[in-house]
C-alpha cells in the first residue's frame, strides 16, 4: 500500500523533487491518478491553507508548497480521466488594458495551481476582445480580471459586456480582483464574484464551481 | 574584504560633538566648585568633608579632581541577573533594554475601564504582564500597593514583584530600613547577601531633588547599595524653567552636577561600586504646570544625557513609552512610539517607564501590550544590516531579469523571514477582512491580549520556602512600625 501522506508531506514542506518522485512511485505502486491528486496532493495544500489563515506560516511557504504541488500535477495530470481533470477546473486570468501591473494576478495565478487549478495567464494590458478569443479557444469555468488602477477598472465592465456580445456570458464565471476593487463594484458591473486577496481569490472560485 | 572600508550597519543618532559633551563638562566641574550643592546627610558630608570638599553650613563644594576620581572607579558596565541567578541585562555601550516605571497611584481597570487606585493585585498582575511579554527585560512596580499598611508598602511592593516575575527589577524603598529590608527579601531569594552582590537582581531607584540637593533619605539609599554592592540608579526629576534653567543646556548641565555629585558620595563610599547615570529632564508645562512626559525636550535631553554617560562610560537609565494622555487614545499611542523610538536610537541601557499615563499618575496594562509590539518594531528599525554577496543578491536580480517576479526565488523563501518584521497587532487587514473580524481597533486587541495574559498565564513561582520567608520579613517590619 502507497501512503499518499507521504506525498501530503512532501507538499507541506515545499520540496518538489520529493513530491514528483512519490507521485512517480505511487503510479508505479498502482494509485490511481485521481486518488494521487485528491488524497496527497491536494490534502497537503489543504494543510497549508489552513495554518496560513492562521497565521502560522505566510506567502512564501505557500508558494513554495503551491509550487511542490504543480511539479507532482504536471506528471499525473495527463493520467487523469477527462472526468478528472475537468473537475478540477481552468481558468484565464489577465491583467486588464491600460494595467501593466501583474503582481498581484501572478500571486493568484501561483494560488489557483497550487490549489489544482490548470490556469491560462493572459498576461497584462488584455483587451475584452483578447479576453473574449481566449475564453472561445480554452473553455475555462472561471475568468479572473486583475487591476490595480482604478481607472482601468472601466475595462472589467467593457469585457464582460464584450462576452455577453460574444455569446459567452453564460459559459463561463466572472471573478474580479484588485486592490481598488470592492464587492459593490463587483455587483455593479455584474460580475459573479469578487475577492480582495489570492487566498480568498482561491475559495471563491471553487465556491463558483460548486467544488470545496 | 576592501581596502579601507568601513561598515556601519545601525541608525545613528547623536545630538550634540564630542567638543560640546566636554564643554558641558567643564561647566558641570565650575557648577560644583563654585556653587556645590546640598547635603542634608551627615554620613554623606563626612565623607566629603574627609576627602577634601570645601564644606559651608550644609553645602559642599566639590573640586574637580573628586569628580574625576570618581567617574574613574565607577565600573563601565554592569550585569543584571534574573531570579534564577541568569545573567540577562548587559549594562554597557549601546545595549537597550526596556521596562516599566514605579508607583502610580491609579490603574485602567482592563474590565471596567475606570481609573481606580493601584492595590497590590495589580502589582501583582502587572508583574505577571511584564514576564509574559517577550520585549520587556525588567520590571518596576508599576503601582504604589494602596491597600497595603503605608509603612511598609515598598516591601509589599517588592513582595508581589518578585512573586510574579523572574525578569531584573529596580525598586523604590521608602528609607534606608526600608531598602535594608528589600535588600534582605532579595538575599532570600538569592540565597544570601553575597550571592545578591555577585549577581544582582535589583537596581535601587533614588533621586536628588533639583536643583542640587541630595536629600537625606535619597543619599542614605546610595550609601546602602554603595555597602551591599546593590546597583543604584539617581536620577534627577527636573522640569526645566521651575527646578532648572528654562534653557536645555543649562538643564541638562544641572541634571548633570546632580549626578556627578551623587556618584562622587557613592563613590567615596565603596570604591567601584555600581552606578546608573540617570537621564530625566523634562520641563515644566508652562499652560498647566505639570510635569509632561511627552514632551521633546525630555526625550531630545535624553539623547544628551546619554551621550554624557556614554562619554563617562557609565550605564544610563532612560525614559519611554510613556504618555501625557488620560487614557490609551490616539495621543497616547503616538507619544509611546516616538518616544520609544528615540530611546531606543540613542543607545541609553535601561529604558523605564513604559506604559505609563497621565503625566506619571496612571498605569495601563493595555499600553503595555501596546508598547511590547512597538519595542519589537523599534529593535527591527536598529537591527544591524548586513552587506554582502548573498543579500546583494546580484545573481537573483539576474535569474529574474527585468519584468519577472522574486515571488518563488528560493532567495526570498530563504530570507523573508529574517528580513521582513511580522507585527502581532498592527492591523495590515484588508477592509473586508477586518470588517468580518468586527472592525477591532488597536485599543480593542490590546484590551483582549491584556485580559488574555491575567486570565491565562501563570509565571514560574518561588523555590518553596522562600515566599515564607518574604512574608516573615514585612511582619517583622510590621511589628517595628506598628507597635
Amino acid at each position: 500500500m502507497f501512503n499518499l501522506k507521504e506525498i501530503s508531506q512532501a507538499v507541506i514542506s515545499g520540496d518538489g523533487v520529493k513530491v514528483k518522485d512519490l507521485c512517480g512511485k505511487a503510479l508505479d505502486a498502482g494509485v490511481k491518478a485521481e486518488e494521487i491528486v485528491k488524497d496527497g496532493l491536494i490534502a497537503g495544500m489543504n494543510v497549508i491553507g489552513t495554518r496560513f489563515k492562521a497565521r502560522e506560516i505566510f506567502i512564501p511557504e505557500v508558494l513554495m508548497a503551491a509550487q511542490a504541488l504543480y511539479s507532482g500535477l504536471e506528471l499525473v495530470r495527463p493520467l487523469l480521466a477527462e472526468s478528472g481533470a475537468s473537475q478540477l477546473g481552468k481558468c484565464v486570468i489577465g491583467t486588464v488594458k491600460g494595467d501593466v501591473h501583474d503582481i498581484g494576478k501572478n500571486l493568484v495565478i501561483m494560488m489557483l495551481e497550487g490549489a489544482g487549478f490548470e490556469v491560462v495567464d493572459a498576461g497584462i494590458d488584455v483587451t475584452p476582445e483578447k479576453f473574449v478569443q481566449l475564453v472561445k479557444e480554452h473553455k475555462p469555468q472561471v475568468l479572473g480580471l486583475s487591476a490595480l488602477l482604478t481607472t482601468t477598472m472601466p475595462v472589467m465592465k467593457e469585457t464582460i459586456a464584450a462576452l455577453k456580445e460574444a455569446g459567452l456570458r453564460g459559459s463561463v464565471k466572472v471573478i474580479i480582483g484588485g486592490a481598488p476593487v470592492t464587492q459593490v463594484f463587483a455587483d455593479t458591473i455584474g460580475a459573479d464574484a469578487y475577492a480582495a486577496d489570492a487566498t480568498v481569490g482561491v475559495d471563491r472560485i471553487r465556491e463558483l464551481l460548486g467544488a470545496n | 574584504m576592501k581596502t579601507n572600508h568601513s561598515i556601519q550597519a545601525t541608525p545613528y543618532i547623536r545630538m550634540i560633538s564630542e567638543d560640546q559633551i566636554y564643554q558641558i563638562h567643564l561647566a558641570t566641574l565650575e557648577v560644583l566648585e563654585r556653587v556645590g550643592v546640598m547635603v542634608d546627610n551627615e554620613e554623606a558630608m563626612n565623607l566629603l568633608r574627609e576627602a577634601g570638599c570645601y564644606i559651608h553650613d550644609n553645602v559642599a563644594k566639590i573640586p574637580a579632581h573628586l569628580i574625576e576620581e570618581a567617574i574613574r572607579t565607577a565600573p563601565p558596565r554592569i550585569v543584571m541577573c534574573d531570579r534564577d541567578g541568569n545573567r540577562k541585562l548587559f549594562l554597557e555601550k549601546n545595549e537597550t533594554y526596556y521596562g516599566t516605571g514605579s508607583d502610580l497611584p491609579f490603574t485602567i481597570d482592563p474590565y471596567t475601564q475606570e481609573r481606580r487606585f493601584t492595590t497590590k493585585k495589580d502589582i501583582e498582575n502587572s508583574a505577571k504582564t511584564v514576564d509574559y511579554l517577550p520585549n520587556f527585560d525588567f520590571f518596576m512596580s508599576f503601582g504604589i500597593a494602596t491597600d497595603v499598611p503605608e509603612v511598609t508598602s515598598d516591601l509589599h511592593q517588592l513582595d508581589a514583584m518578585v512573586r510574579n516575575t523572574k525578569k531584573p527589577m529596580i525598586v523604590t524603598a521608602h528609607h534606608r530600613q526600608g531598602l535594608l529590608d528589600q535588600i534582605h527579601m532579595c538575599a532570600a531569594v538569592r540565597g544570601g547577601v553575597e550571592e545578591l552582590r555577585e549577581k544582582p537582581l535589583i537596581i535601587c531607584y533614588s533621586e536628588p531633588v533639583s536643583p542640587l540637593k541630595h536629600t537625606l533619605e535619597g543619599t542614605d539609599k546610595l550609601l546602602v547599595c554603595a555597602e551591599y554592592g546593590v546597583p543604584v540608579v539617581y536620577t534627577p526629576g527636573l522640569m526645566a524653567g521651575a527646578t532648572a534653567p528654562a534653557t536645555r543646556a543649562g538643564a541638562i548641565l544641572q541634571a548633570n552636577a546632580e549626578l556627578l555629585s551623587g556618584l562622587v558620595i557613592h563613590q567615596l563610599k565603596v570604591k567601584g561600586a555600581p552606578f546608573v547615570y540617570g537621564g530625566v529632564a523634562t520641563i515644566m508645562d508652562m499652560m498647566t504646570s505639570v510635569l509632561p512626559y511627552g514632551s521633546p525636550e525630555w526625550h531630545s535631553n535624553s539623547i544628551i544625557l546619554t551621550q554624557m554617560a556614554q562619554y563617562y562610560q557609565l550605564p544610563i537609565f532612560s525614559t519611554g513609552g510613556c504618555t501625557d494622555s488620560l487614557v490609551f487614545d490616539q495621543q497616547a499611542a503616538a507619544e509611546a512610539t516616538y518616544t520609544l523610538l528615540m530611546a531606543n536610537m540613542s543607545g541609553a541601557n535601561l529604558i523605564h517607564d513604559v506604559g505609563y499615563l497621565e503625566q506619571g499618575l496612571t498605569a495601563c496594562y493595555d499600553t503595555l501590550v501596546f508598547c511590547d509590539e512597538i519595542i519589537d518594531m523599534v529593535r527591527r528599525i536598529r537591527r544591524n544590516l548586513e552587506i554582502n554577496e548573498e543579500t546583494l543578491a546580484i545573481d537573483v536580480i539576474e535569474k529574474v531579469g527585468p519584468g519577472g517576479h522574486f515571488l518563488t526565488n528560493p532567495h526570498t523563501y530563504k530570507h523573508w523571514r529574517n528580513e521582513m518584521w511580522v507585527p502581532k497587532l498592527i492591523n495590515r487587514e484588508r477592509f473586508e477582512e477586518w470588517e468580518a473580524m468586527g472592525k477591532p481597533t488597536m485599543g480593542d486587541k490590546c484590551n483582549k491580549k491584556a485580559r488574555e495574559i491575567l486570565e491565562t498565564y501563570e509565571p514560574e513561582r518561588l523555590p518553596e520556602g522562600v515566599q515564607e520567608q518574604l512574608a516573615a520579613i514585612i511582619a517583622k517590619a510590621e511589628k517595628r512600625y506598628l507597635k
